[in-house]
Order: structure tokens, then C-alpha cells, then sequence
């Protein structure tokens, strides 16, 4: 197997060269800032490209490797950046994502590809939903969802590309090594404001799943989808356990001895929203402040390959990485 | 007619090609500007009265809202410029966004003011006007199908068929100033309509200004039907594609040569899969309160957008009928073919003597190639007559996004020689303007980026269409070299150029 990660330098995409190096996958990891594996737990080879471009943006060399030698590939690039603007989101998901099904067209010996997308393009889904649904009449709560949605549409209409689609939560756990996680963005971005002991209103207190999964355990699901015999495929994962997102936060807060300060009284609501960017909160979390959506009961059973396991106690372990960093508090103490 | 053919107004004395610049020839006959000119005219009188009741400036026996200057069609930007000046938050930069590739505002002329109150109602009495178009245009749409099919039955010749041409140019006349008049209604009611868009969009949406161009976007456009209805078959209601816009004399010199001729779009990419529109999804992001707001407005723009395409699509169904019928008219009235283009549609049509006639094309065929020779600029200031120099405002001004969205690829120019010929990768169409011969082009492109343009122009309205980022404004978009590898983006208006 010959691996090319899109998004390589990237959080999943460097825990994808992992797990793939461990199956003795050979792996080029690209991005735009180029990716130099060094040090423990680092694998694979950085190329320096962009996956908006045609040809993924390489030339000479580089691009003739991977059009000739390439036989599955991960789409794991852009961000998860709730408050990222229309054009951006639709820039990398959208028309990126079209341009990088063209690039993948050329690739002469390719077996599978994984797209890695989201369980958030249900946006805010009602009734059961599962694999099979994309859009289901939702309404997206950001750019980020809809483009998001507009990657997975793409995917799903590539029917001449043995696409799969590994659909996740959001991803929680120790980075490989040389990556910061990014604390701007995602369920992580409430952190400064929690540690300051200030109110958050969540609708039953954050009693309800937010899905999250362990970085191992998500790169292991996208590996079996890349060795899935079928094509055409959507699988979703997270955590079986099904932690709320009040266990989250509190868990996460554990490392600086905190409890966080979940409320659920509405009127706090509009307060919080007008005054998000002043505590340190993007606005476009507040949407995730009541239950998401609800999926059907038996869609972990529908994953190939054997289930992973979640390494320990990602959480609390994800809350201690970040306090021995110092990268949350000092955002708090701002 | 002398080297400039008519009169300047007394006053407003800055024009402009505008959109006349984009889509029309860059000179029309006589002929074609006594169909295009005219109606305008009265349309926009019409208009400013309906809105603003009567105003001495907007009067008068000079044009005061169109010229025609060596042979030229303009715009005058002034008198266009005073009439945005005069609803309640909309300024004349609104109206040179929208229509005049964003030059700068001419100065304004003192004394030209309305009256508090009627510009305080002017905002309620667009929206009231533009509430009215849609049972308008249906009729219309009815009358010119019927036009059409009478023009065809003219074609077989037969006994009366002198008073048949009578009957169907006296009837097109008619067709046209109404087709004429919810075009200008649209085009004009479309600025203010934006513009309390943008503002509720500001206020009431994240990144409000990105999405505004996917709220306005029509339901649909009238071009697509009628691109279909060309590939039906000839004679049908999109026949007229295969001419010229406005031009109804492009099969004759020196007119044919300035006339760009369209080209019916043939075929569509496979690949474009629905995906829910982005504009809809931005109005479901808001909450039920703003969401009405917004909905309301926006769907207020993006049917008076459609508005504005139908009429456009009705007038030149009417001109083309007009191209059609004018050669036999001509015969009847027994002018030669080589001089019905010199004579005004109401001199053809009218009772005057042959001879008197004669004298007039004469007349007028040398005027036009005095005319024809001279450079006519593209923003024209004419506050000395005699010496006629170009209008620059502050300058150039940068390219601008006007269709969202960001897309890389290999550029192409519309004179590729088919469909075939483009290249399997991306690819971003660089040209002109909005050359009448790029629609068939734009299925099958990743971008576009032109010279001339403005957020209204009929190639930014057809890349939204598309769904395909559109940049307007890049100065040397027509030069850049064939395959140049490049990056458009339609929301920021850059454009980057690659090493490949
Ligand atoms: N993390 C999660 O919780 C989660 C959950 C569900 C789905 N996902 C999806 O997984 C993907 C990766 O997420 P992540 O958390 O790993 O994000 P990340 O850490 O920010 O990594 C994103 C990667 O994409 C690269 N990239 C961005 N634009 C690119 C371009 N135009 N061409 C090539 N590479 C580009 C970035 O490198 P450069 O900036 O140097 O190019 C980086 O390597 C995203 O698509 C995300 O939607 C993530």
C-alpha cells in the first residue's frame, strides 16, 4: 500500500500516518506547509502541495509519483473551524473538494479512498438519523457543517472513484508528537471561558452526546475503511460509551482541578451570545448549546473491521496535555 | 448628424457605455439606436415620474437619460447618479457599482433636487412598481410569442403581405417601448432593492457581505429556457441567440463588424451535482425572526433580477423580430437594403416621401463614417462639447469579486475553437466582457475573469447562475497567455497567477 494523506500535516492525517506506518504502509503526507516527520511517533514522507490545486497542486516528480504509484488515499485537509467564513468553507470543501476528485481521476493504479468528513454536516438534524442520510432537510449552524456537507455530497456522487466516507465526531487525545492542538476551535474553544468559573448555559445541563471519539481510535476506523473490500460506503464513529458534553467539560477541566459551571437557565443565552468575543467564546459555539441530533442506535455495528478501542482516558488525558502545555490557561488568564 | 449625433444635455453632461458597453455593439446604427435609445428614453421618464412625480430636470425635448455620441450608445451617468441621489439611503457610488464598473460618481449638478417628500416616498413607490412586474411581463412574454409567429407567417409571402409587415411593425413598436419599460423598471428598482439588502445583511448576518450574492441569486433565469428552446429548432422563441444584442442591421456593414454575435449554449457539464444552494443555507442559519427579514428582501432582489433578464430576453426577442422584417419593409417602402439601417424605425414606418428619405441616409451614412472613425471613449465627459475627453474618476479601480467562491485552473479564451477543445483540467475563462459568445462556454468553466464588468453585468449575473467564481475589472484579463495556470477568487476579487 502506498498512502497519500491529504491533510498530512494535520491532526487525524499525522495519526493516520501512524496507524498506517504501523500496518507497514509506505506514506506521503501532503499539505500546503509541507510536513517534515521527525522525533517519536512521527511517519512517513512530507510533499509539499495543495489539494485546491489541480494535480494536487505538485509538479515534476512529486506529481509523477503520485499519479503512478499512489494506491489509496486519505482527504483529511481543512480545518474544523466553526466560524470560518462562507468562502473559505466552500473554497476547501467545496470547490476543493471537486478539484481533488478530478486529481484522484488521474491516479492510475488507485485501490481506495477515505474522505474523512463529519458527523456535524447533520447540522441540526431531527429524527433518527444514520449512515445512508446526508441531507435530510437539516439546518446547518455554520459555514463550516454546510461545507462540510458540500465535501461529502461530492464524495458520495463520485461514483467512478472507489470513495468511502468515514463520518466523526469531534476528535479529542494527545496530538502525535510536534503538534499543538488548536484550542481556538471546535468544543475545545469554551475551555478559557469554563476555566474561568463563569456560568455556561447548555440545555440540560449538557446532558446530551456530543460524540466525540479518540484520535488512535478514529485513524484506526479510517485505515479498515481504506482495507474495506466494498466502495461506495458511509460509516460514522465515536466513542461507544457515548460521553454527554457535560462529561467532556468536566473531564477536560479535572486537569486544572476546575468544575465547570453548567447551567441550564436559557435567558443566559442572548447574554452570552452578545458578549461571546469579550469571554473568549466564538459565537458559533453557543450553537452547540442544545441536543445535536440523534443517530440511529445500531450504526457502529455497519463499521468494517474490527472495532478499535479508545486509548484510556482520552478526555482527561487531551485536558492534561493542554495544561502541561499551558496553551488554555494562558488564553484565560488574557 | 455631425461627427457627435445628438444633442448634449444642457446640464448633465457625463455618459457613460455602462452595460450599454459590456453587451451592445460598441457602435450601433441609427436604426438599432432608434429601437434602443428611444424607448429607454421614455422608460426612464416614466419611471422617474411614476417614483418621484414630475421634476423639470428629468424633462424636456434634449435625452436626458441616454446619448448617442459617433454612433455610440451611452448611458448619462449623471442623470442616473442624480436619480439614486434622490431615494433615502442610496448614492450615486450604488449606481456605478451596480452598472458602471464602479467609476467614480460624476460631480453633481446643483440645483437638481426633489423635494423632500418625494424622495422620502420614493423607497414605498419602487417596491410598489416592482410589485407589478410579473403579471406585466407574463403578458408581454404572451404578445411577443404572438409577435413572432406573426412574423413568421409574414416570411410565405401571399397577397396582403405589405399590410401584414405594417400590422407586426406597428405591433412590435408597441411591444417593445412596454418590453423596454419593466426592463428599465428593473434595472433601476434593482439599486435600492440591493442596497436595503446589504444594510439587513450587515446587521443581521455573519459574514452578511459574502453571502449577499447567493441570497440575491434568482430562483431562475430566463436564459436557460430559451437556450432550449434554440436547440429545439429554429423559429422558436430562441432563435434570436444566434444574433446579435441589439443590433438589428448585423448582417450589414459597417454594423456587422461591431456586432458580437451570441452562440446558443449546446450542452451542460455532467458533473454538477445539486447540492443545496448556499443561499439557502445562510437564511437557515438565522433565526426565525431574521430569517423573515431577510427572506423577504432577498427574494424581492432575486426576483426583480429575473425581472431584469426576462424583459432583457423580451427586447431582444422584439429586435430580433425587428431584424427580420425590416429588410421586407424596406422593399415595400422600396428604400434599398444597403439604407434602411441609416433611417430611424418612425421614418421607416412613417409616411414620409421617398426622396426626402433618400436624402437623409445619405446624409446620415456620411455622418456615421465621420462618426465611425472617431475613438469613442468608454466613460465620456462632455462639459466642453466640442472637445470630448474620457471620464476617469479617480481612476482605475481594483478587480472585483462579483460571483463567490474560489477556483484554480488553466486558462482559456472564448475564441477556442469548440467545446471539445477544453482542456480535461479546471479551467478559468479570461475575455473582454461579457462577449455575447461566452455563454456556451461557462458549463463547462471553473471561473471567469474579465476586463470590463460590474456586479450587475450580464456575465456576473450568469456566473451566479452557474454557481462559478466571476471576477470583473482585472485589467489585462484578455491578455493573460492561454494556459496560464491561476487562481480566481469571486468573493475577494484576487487573482493570483501560478508557476505551474
Ligand atoms: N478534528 C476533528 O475533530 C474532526 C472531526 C471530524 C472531521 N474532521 C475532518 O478531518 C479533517 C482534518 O481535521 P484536523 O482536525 O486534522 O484539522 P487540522 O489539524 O487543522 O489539519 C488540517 C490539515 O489540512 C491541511 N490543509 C489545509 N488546507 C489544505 C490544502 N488546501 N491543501 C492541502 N492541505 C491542506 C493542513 O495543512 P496546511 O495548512 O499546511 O496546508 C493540515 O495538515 C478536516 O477535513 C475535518 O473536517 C476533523
Amino acid at each position: 500500500m502506498k498512502l497519500l494523506v491529504v491533510g498530512g500535516s494535520g491532526y487525524l492525517g499525522r495519526a493516520v500516518a501512524v496507524a498506517a506506518d504501523r500496518a507497514g504502509a509506505q506514506t506521503l503526507s501532503l499539505s500546503r506547509s509541507g510536513y517534515h516527520p521527525a522525533g517519536p511517533g512521527a511517519a512517513g514522507t512530507g510533499l509539499v502541495g495543495d489539494a485546491t490545486r489541480p494535480g494536487f497542486g505538485l509538479s515534476g516528480a512529486a506529481l509523477e509519483e503520485v499519479r503512478e504509484e499512489v494506491t489509496h488515499v486519505v482527504l483529511a485537509f481543512g480545518s474544523v473551524r466553526w466560524d470560518c467564513p462562507p468562502s473559505e468553507a466552500l473554497a476547501v470543501h467545496d470547490t476543493g473538494m471537486r478539484t481533488v476528485l478530478a486529481s484522484l481521476r488521474q491516479l492510475r493504479v488507485l485501490t481506495r479512498v477515505v474522505h474523512v468528513s463529519s458527523l456535524l454536516v447533520l447540522g441540526r438534524a431531527e429524527g433518527l438519523v444514520g449512515n445512508r442520510e446526508l441531507f435530510v432537510g437539516q439546518r446547518f449552524r455554520n459555514w463550516y457543517e454546510y461545507g462540510k456537507y458540500c465535501a461529502e455530497r461530492r464524495a458520495r456522487d463520485a461514483g467512478d472513484l472507489p470513495v468511502n466516507i468515514v463520518r466523526l465526531g469531534p476528535v479529542l487525545g494527545a496530538p502525535p508528537a510536534g503538534l499543538a492542538l488548536d484550542t481556538s476551535h471546535g468544543l475545545l474553544a469554551a475551555l478559557p471561558y469554563l476555566l474561568t468559573g463563569g456560568p455556561v448555559h447548555l440545555d440540560r445541563r449538557g446532558h446530551y452526546p456530543c460524540y466525540v471519539s479518540e484520535v488512535g481510535s478514529a485513524a484506526q476506523v479510517i485505515m479498515n475503511a481504506l482495507n474495506a473490500p466494498s466502495t461506495g460506503q458511509t460509516w460514522s464513529w465515536y466513542d461507544p460509551d457515548l460521553p454527554t458534553l457535560a462529561q467532556v467539560y468536566t473531564d477536560l477541566c479535572a486537569a486544572w482541578g476546575r468544575i465547570p459551571r453548567l447551567v441550564d437557565v436559557p435567558a443566559l443565552r442572548p447574554v452570552l451570545r452578545l458578549a461571546s468575543r469579550r469571554v473568549g467564546v466564538i459565537p458559533e459555539l453557543l450553537d452547540y448549546s442544545r441536543p445535536w441530533f440523534e443517530l440511529a442506535p445500531d450504526i457502529l455495528s455497519d463499521l468494517p473491521g474490527d472495532r478499535p478501542v479508545s486509548g484510556g482516558d482520552y478526555v482527561t488525558t487531551t485536558g492534561r496535555h493542554l495544561r502541561d502545555r499551558g496553551r488554555v490557561m494562558a488564553g484565560a488568564m488574557r | 448628424m455631425s461627427g457627435v449625433d445628438t444633442d448634449v444635455h444642457p446640464f448633465f453632461r457625463f455618459y457613460s457605455a455602462g452595460n450599454f458597453g459590456e453587451v451592445a455593439p460598441q457602435r450601433l446604427s441609427p436604426m438599432s439606436w432608434s429601437l434602443v435609445g428611444e424607448p429607454m428614453e421614455r422608460a426612464t421618464r416614466v419611471f422617474s415620474r411614476r417614483v418621484w412625480g414630475r421634476c423639470a430636470w428629468a424633462e424636456g425635448s434634449c435625452y436626458v437619460f441616454v446619448g448617442y455620441f459617433g454612433c455610440r450608445p451611452y448611458h448619462n451617468l449623471s442623470s442616473y447618479c442624480a436619480l439614486a441621489d434622490s431615494i433615502p439611503g442610496v448614492e450615486a457610488s450604488d449606481v456605478t457599482a451596480a452598472y458602471f464598473e464602479d467609476i467614480e460618481p460624476p460631480p453633481g449638478i446643483a440645483g437638481v433636487t426633489v423635494p423632500w417628500w418625494a424622495r422620502a416616498r420614493a423607497p414605498g413607490r419602487v417596491l410598489l412598481e416592482l410589485a407589478g412586474t410579473g403579471p406585466r411581463l407574463r403578458l408581454l412574454e404572451a404578445r411577443v410569442a404572438e409577435l413572432e409567429r406573426d412574423a413568421r407567417r409574414t416570411a410565405g409571402g401571399g397577397a396582403d403581405t405589405a399590410g401584414m409587415l405594417a400590422l407586426v411593425l406597428e405591433r412590435a413598436r408597441a411591444v417593445l417601448v412596454d418590453a423596454w419599460s419593466v426592463h428599465i423598471l428593473s434595472t433601476a428598482g434593482l439599486v435600492p432593492a440591493r442596497v436595503a439588502l446589504r444594510r439587513a445583511l450587515r446587521r443581521l448576518v455573519r459574514h452578511g457581505d459574502e453571502v449577499e450574492l447567493w441570497l440575491s441569486r434568482p430562483r431562475e433565469l430566463v436564459w436557460r429556457r430559451l437556450h432550449a428552446a434554440a436547440l429545439a429548432g429554429p423559429d422558436g422563441s430562441g432563435d434570436f441567440l444566434a444574433s446579435s444584442f441589439y443590433e438589428v442591421a448585423d448582417g450589414h456593414a459597417p454594423w456587422a463588424s461591431y456586432a458580437v454575435r451570441q452562440q446558443v449554449v449546446t450542452g451542460t457539464a455532467e458533473d454538477r451535482v445539486d447540492v443545496l444552494d448556499p443561499g439557502v443555507a445562510a437564511v437557515e442559519m438565522l433565526g426565525e425572526h431574521n430569517r423573515r427579514i431577510v427572506t423577504a428582501l432577498s427574494s424581492t432582489v432575486g426576483e426583480t433580477m429575473a425581472a431584469r433578464e426576462h424583459s432583457k430576453s423580451l427586447v431582444m426577442r422584439t429586435l430580433h423580430v425587428f431584424r427580420r422584417v425590416l429588410p421586407r419593409w424596406a422593399v415595400v417602402r422600396g428604400v434599398p437594403d444597403h439604407a434602411w439601417p441609416y433611417l430611424t424605425v418612425a421614418e421607416i414606418c412613417g409616411t414620409g416621401r421617398l426622396d426626402v428619405l433618400e436624402r437623409r441616409w445619405d446624409d446620415r451614412r456620411e455622418a456615421c463614417e465621420k462618426a465611425l472613425a472617431t475613438e469613442m471613449p468608454e466613460h465620456l465627459d462632455l462639459r466642453d462639447p466640442a472637445s470630448p475627453r474620457p471620464w476617469l474618476g479617480r481612476g482605475v479601480r481594483p478587480a472585483k469579486g462579483v460571483s463567490p467562491g474560489r477556483a484554480t485552473g488553466l486558462v482559456i479564451h472564448p475564441d477556442i475553437s469548440d467545446i471539445s477543445a477544453i482542456p480535461a483540467e479546471p479551467v478559468v475563462l479570461a475575455c473582454v466582457s461579457a462577449d455575447a459568445d461566452v455563454a456556451p462556454l461557462l458549463p463547462f468553466v471553473s471561473a471567469v475573469v474579465t476586463e470590463r464588468g460590474s456586479e450587475l453585468s450580464h456575465i456576473a449575473i450568469l456566473s451566479r447562475e452557474y454557481g462559478i467564481p466571476c471576477v470583473v475589472g482585472h485589467q489585462s484579463a484578455a491578455a493573460i497567455p492561454t494556459g496560464t495556470f491561476m487562481t480566481v477568487d469571486g468573493t475577494s476579487g484576487e487573482v493570483r497567477v501560478h508557476e505551474r
